[in-house]
């Protein structure tokens, strides 16, 4: 049996646009999905910028008996694996069954129910709290809303893993295809903006007052973002077997754990550099075979000079050659859906030979000689690309992913 | 699936450590009995005077970790750092912080909750809806954030390899099993901390008694039994150490047990308008699918450490589902009789018990079928709210040839 697992199609909730063509057309186009919070009021927060998304309506995309059933996060989730199932074109019934896995990262989750029910609480009192939306809330309810949405009936998992929570979601749901638990997988993160999260990262000083510039020398901190990403994969037999267009292979992916500190990244990028390094290994490749980078790139002082240092380490004489970029430029940092818009993302530039750019970048940082992509979208080989997410908690897991035919028969081994 | 469990660190209600815990099994009336008994700290008693719940009483984390470092940690996050810490011990792999075998790239974590940031949730909620969002103390954010605790645990005992959280619901910690067997079989590690954590937690308590899903009051209380009257709810962290068989022997490991077979499966409810329902359906297939990958047959199982909590038509609908997949007479106790409902943790309080029944404790409150001798085989359950329904089939640290 084959343990190749592709990515057959894919699907994005964004601040920069709806579905795939939307959002892909943004992010080549340098666009950015910053703007005012209309979500909640950010009066003495501080801070009154987000990447927040104006324009999803949850019925374009579900029944109205679904909607109520779910919070935002969840309404992201099943939207965006709709725009991935019909992306990837597989008929309903080869999903309706129990070798369907549904693996779905985030960080909060149903935030917005959450608020919504200790506003209650808080200010009106135990008897205001409607039980209905008490039924709304759970981090749990993620996949379970996907799953349903398609009639899948096996495998349904939350990966909530902070930051990097789409690239373990989307490199777990491929370990499930390698090992023969499922056939398919729909998989990614989903991730809203909700004020308590807002006001933290003000608290911790990390957001920037007006946008996100990774690797600038002024670079003043992160955007918060939202959305989903979404991608549906296919064992290489059932992709075969339904001649379904592949888009990209999913190579191997590499997990570590800082250990050092619960909001900042090791400073020499232990974890990091291990990460990149068994992403690499485990897809049967050399440092030397990676033609892009997308970068975690928050925008913040610490992440961008430690990951400016991580890929000096993997790469060595050639860290400051491999083309690397930040999409939080432009979405944001959407938390748990980062890595999994990220990937997106990646896919998109292995079927257009198209890097999308840092945009904001204007002053090179002597602590960050890279290879940036700026100055809009770059034309280059991108057969093989890295998806870095060094992730709050010191949970680092980067995912590589491949033009199809690319891999050796290795890949997965590890 | 078959990995070796060489380690197991508990903070319940009635016993903290494995050896207190095993033995506290030996007597499960006088375990529940203290478990439930005592003034009540994490709920305002004043307000919920019904409230049973079994709380870890006169926890103190510093007699376990020292006084240093601890200030911005939770309770869960001290119940999670405790299992931890004696769970390493327990497998031989550390003393006294220092490292016996493996090294620090080795060994990972894979730990369950399914509630386990909301106190902090509410505790900033409070500061923004109250006074103001700039309030909000910096330090205590990062609580919010529900792998936050796991990423504690990692440094405090300076664990390296994959740091993974799992938010399944009730089933978390069985599906941190087959988390910790996919890593192991990709040589992202050697050594797995397995299981979860959960607290008694005021905004959850609250929900689940609008809900009326607890059972209040002194009224007769016992999972499985159809008295119709809810869940009590627990608390507690519990982690198990899972490593590959032929390593486990390679270093000379005491093995407790065996993790044989993993399965798990999703109903949806018929009505569209449903969330919260049970499923006979998927705990027959999670079931039966776990025997399956232990290359058992339905008659090898012994019995049941089952999900059964007190609600009424989901513990039906499990010793349904249960006879279906196994056979008439398999012996089926609850272990939340003795801890309460620990949602994201249940299934790891399951494989402790599991192993202290293999190890001699008795199967009780047997809520149906009946003994046949040495427990060679035994199924843990953990049943969610949704539809989702995982087990694990747990065997001696040997066992007899398995069914052809």
């Amino acid at each position: 049996m084959s343990r190749r697992v592709f990515v057959t199609g894919l699907g994005a909730v964004s601040s920069v646009g709806l579905g795939r063509r939307a959002f892909w057309e943004s992010l080549a186009a340098g666009r950015s999905g910053a703007s005012p919070v209309e979500g909640f009021e950010t009066g003495s927060i501080g801070r009154t910028i987000a990447c927040e998304i104006k324009d999803f309506r949850a019925r374009d995309w579900m029944t109205a008996a679904e909607a109520r059933r779910m919070g935002r996060c969840s309404q992201f989730a099943v939207a965006a694996a709709r725009m991935a199932v019909e992306d990837a074109g597989i008929p309903a019934a080869l999903l309706a069954t129990e070798r369907t896995a549904v693996v779905v990262g985030t960080t909060m989750g149903e935030a917005d129910v959450i608020r919504e029910l200790e506003s209650a609480w808080i200010h009106r009192g135990e008897e205001a709290v409607k039980t209905r939306t008490i039924n709304r809330y759970g981090t749990t309810l993620l996949p379970i809303h996907v799953a349903r949405a398609f009639g899948a009936h096996g495998m349904t998992q939350t990966l909530p893993a902070a930051c990097a929570a789409g690239n373990y979601a989307i490199g777990f749901a491929a370990d499930q295809i390698r090992a023969g638990r499922a056939d398919v997988a729909i998989t990614g993160a989903s991730e809203i903006i909700e004020k308590l999260q807002f006001a933290g990262f003000a608290r911790l000083g990390a957001i920037a007052p007006e946008r996100c510039q990774p690797f600038d020398k002024n670079r003043k901190g992160l955007l918060v973002g939202e959305g989903a990403g979404m991608m549906m994969l296919e064992s290489e037999e059932h992709a075969r077997a339904r001649g379904a267009r592949i888009l990209a292979e999913i190579g191997g992916y590499g997990l570590a754990c800082d250990a050092h500190h619960i909001t900042r990244p090791h400073p020499e990028g232990e974890g990091s550099v291990q990460a990149m390094r068994r992403a690499i290994e485990a897809s049967g490749l050399q440092p030397d075979d990676v033609d892009f980078v997308n970068a975690h790139g928050t925008g913040t002082d610490a992440n961008d000079k430690v990951e400016a240092l991580v890929m000096h380490k993997v790469f060595g004489a050639r860290g400051a050659s491999v083309p690397i970029s930040s999409m939080k430029s432009m979405i944001g940092h959407c938390m748990g859906a980062a890595s999994a818009l990220e990937a997106v993302s990646c896919v998109e530039s292995i079927a257009t030979g198209l890097l999308p750019p840092t945009i904001g970048y204007e002053t090179p940082d002597p602590d960050c000689v890279l290879d940036l992509v700026t100055g809009g979208a770059r034309r280059a080989k991108a057969d093989v690309v890295l998806n870095n997410a060094l992730a709050f908690g010191g949970y680092d897991a980067v995912l590589l992913l491949a033009r199809e035919g690319v891999l050796p028969d290795t890949v997965g081994r590890r | 699936m078959e990995l070796a469990i060489t380690g197991l660190g508990v903070v319940s209600p009635f016993a903290v450590g494995a050896e207190a815990h095993r033995t506290a099994l030996d007597a499960p009336e006088v375990a529940a009995a203290r478990a439930f008994a005592g003034p009540i700290a994490t709920l305002p008693e004043a307000e919920l005077p019904g409230a049973r719940v079994a709380e870890v009483r006169e926890f103190d984390a510093a007699r376990h970790l020292g006084d240093k470092g601890l200030r911005n940690f939770d309770r869960l996050t001290k119940f999670l750092i405790v299992a931890a810490k004696q769970a390493l011990e327990d497998a031989g792999l550390k003393r006294d912080g220092a490292w016996l075998a493996r090294r620090p790239e080795e060994v990972g974590i894979i730990s369950a909750t399914a509630y386990g940031s909301l106190d902090a949730i509410t505790e900033l909620n409070l500061v923004a809806e109250r006074e103001d969002p700039r309030y909000i103390n910096p330090a205590r954010f990062p609580n919010t954030v529900v792998n936050a605790a796991a990423g504690y645990v990692s440094i405090w005992e300076d664990l390296r390899a994959p740091n993974v959280t799992i938010v399944d619901g009730n089933c978390g910690a069985l599906d941190a099993v087959l988390t910790a067997e996919t890593h192991l079989a990709h040589a992202r590690a050697d050594v797995f901390l397995v299981g979860g954590g959960e607290v008694v937690s005021e905004p959850l308590y609250r929900a689940l008694r609008k809900l009326a899903l607890v059972a209040e009051g002194d009224a007769p209380w016992a999972p499985g039994e159809a008295l119709g009257h809810g869940m009590r709810v627990g608390e507690g962290a519990a982690y198990v150490v899972v490593e590959r068989p032929a390593d486990a022997v390679a270093r000379g490991a005491r093995v407790r047990g065996r993790i044989l077979g993993y399965g798990t499966a999703f109903t949806a409810p018929e009505s569209e308008a449903l969330i919260v329902h049970p499923s006979v359906d998927g705990v027959a297939r999670a079931v039966r699918a776990a025997v399956r990958d232990a290359g058992l047959a339905p008659a090898d199982i012994d019995a049941v450490v089952c999900a059964a909590s007190g609600l009424e038509r989901f513990d039906a609908a499990e010793l349904v589902g249960l006879g279906r997949a196994l056979h008439p007479d398999v012996l089926c106790a609850s272990a939340k009789a003795y801890g309460g409902e620990t949602f994201g943790a249940a299934g790891a309080f399951g494989l402790a018990t599991g192993l202290a029944w293999l190890d001699g404790a008795p199967v009780a409150p047997v809520l149906c079928g009946r003994a046949r001798g040495r427990l060679e085989h035994i199924v843990v359950t953990t049943v969610g709210f949704y539809g989702n329904v995982s087990a694990i089939v747990l065997g001696r640290a040997t066992t007899p040839e398995r069914h052809p």
